[in-house]
């Protein structure tokens, strides 16, 4: 079979380039810069354009123009410094905020009060290796199978990641919905 | 219990987010949701979790690329000087 010919511009624009806000979002989640998120998912778009061959029809277009997106940005930063902390996974605890909420405010939980900025910036402060799995899983929604090959790890470290980065930003958020006076804390914690 | 099938408390917990991603198989998915029905910890716990996860995704999703940004990478990618665009 002969290569297909690069996409025309209908065709990019319906298949790729729809998906620029989840390259985007996603680039601006892991490089934390706007200037350098525009750059990254510029770069994605004319790797994804000249790669157009490589993309298999009828699979997730999106979960390919964010691995091509992760890919650069490693290429990137492992040129310029050293990938940023690494984590114990098993130094975190994972813990549900479910019980405290139910105690403290039965009627409503403290996900009514926080808005997208306070989401975000806490998304932004987790540790990359988590950072990354939530924000493909719960931002983008690819499946632990497209995540695991995005990643090129295995799907039961997918799950573990997801499970533990899940839990720590919920904690996260509680804290800081507490400490922010948006809901009371629960009595019989310090 | 009667039912081999049926799990508990833990094991449902164990699977809390396979399950609320859709990543269980149809009969362990069946086996949670039975559990559920009968559990009220549980069905308040997994309640919580479905809704902090629906909770993410619209806190998230509402950031898009600058118009700017299409512009650019059309007009490099379909409007070149060798490259002109169709009229």
């Amino acid at each position: 079979m002969s290569q297909p010919p690069s996409p025309d511009r209908e065709g990019f624009e319906r298949e790729a380039l729809v998906h620029l806000d989840a390259v985007y979002r996603t680039a601006l989640r892991l490089s934390g810069s706007p200037m350098e998120a525009e750059d990254l998912a510029q770069e994605t778009m004319f790797k994804a354009f000249r790669g157009w061959h490589q993309y298999e029809a009828g699979t997730n277009a999106k979960a390919w123009l964010l691995t091509i997106l992760r890919n650069t940005f490693i290429n990137r930063y492992r040129r310029t410094k050293q990938r940023p902390e690494m984590v114990d996974i098993t130094e975190i605890e994972p813990y549900t905020v479910f019980h405290d909420v139910q105690d403290a405010n039965p009627a409503q939980t403290f996900f009514d009060r926080l808005v997208d900025d306070e989401v975000l910036r806490a998304i932004d402060a987790l540790p990359e290796d988590f950072r990354e799995v939530l924000v493909l899983s719960d931002v983008e929604g690819l499946t632990y199978a497209e995540i695991a090959a995005s990643i090129e790890a295995p799907v039961g470290t997918v799950k573990s990641r997801l499970f533990r980065a899940r839990q720590l930003l919920q904690r996260e958020l509680y804290d800081y919905a507490v400490e922010a006076g948006y809901i009371e804390q629960r009595r019989d914690r310090p | 219990m009667s039912d081999p099938d049926a799990i508990d408390c833990h094991a449902a917990a164990d699977q809390l987010y396979e399950y609320l991603d859709g990543e269980l198989s149809p009969t362990v998915e069946s086996q949670i949701r039975a559990h559920l029905a009968d559990c009220a910890p549980c069905f308040g716990l997994f309640d919580f979790e479905e809704t902090y996860l629906r909770f993410l995704e619209a806190r998230t999703r509402a950031q898009g690329a600058p118009a700017h940004l299409r512009r650019r990478i059309l007009d490099e990618l379909f409007q070149h000087p060798e490259q002109p665009p169709r009229s």
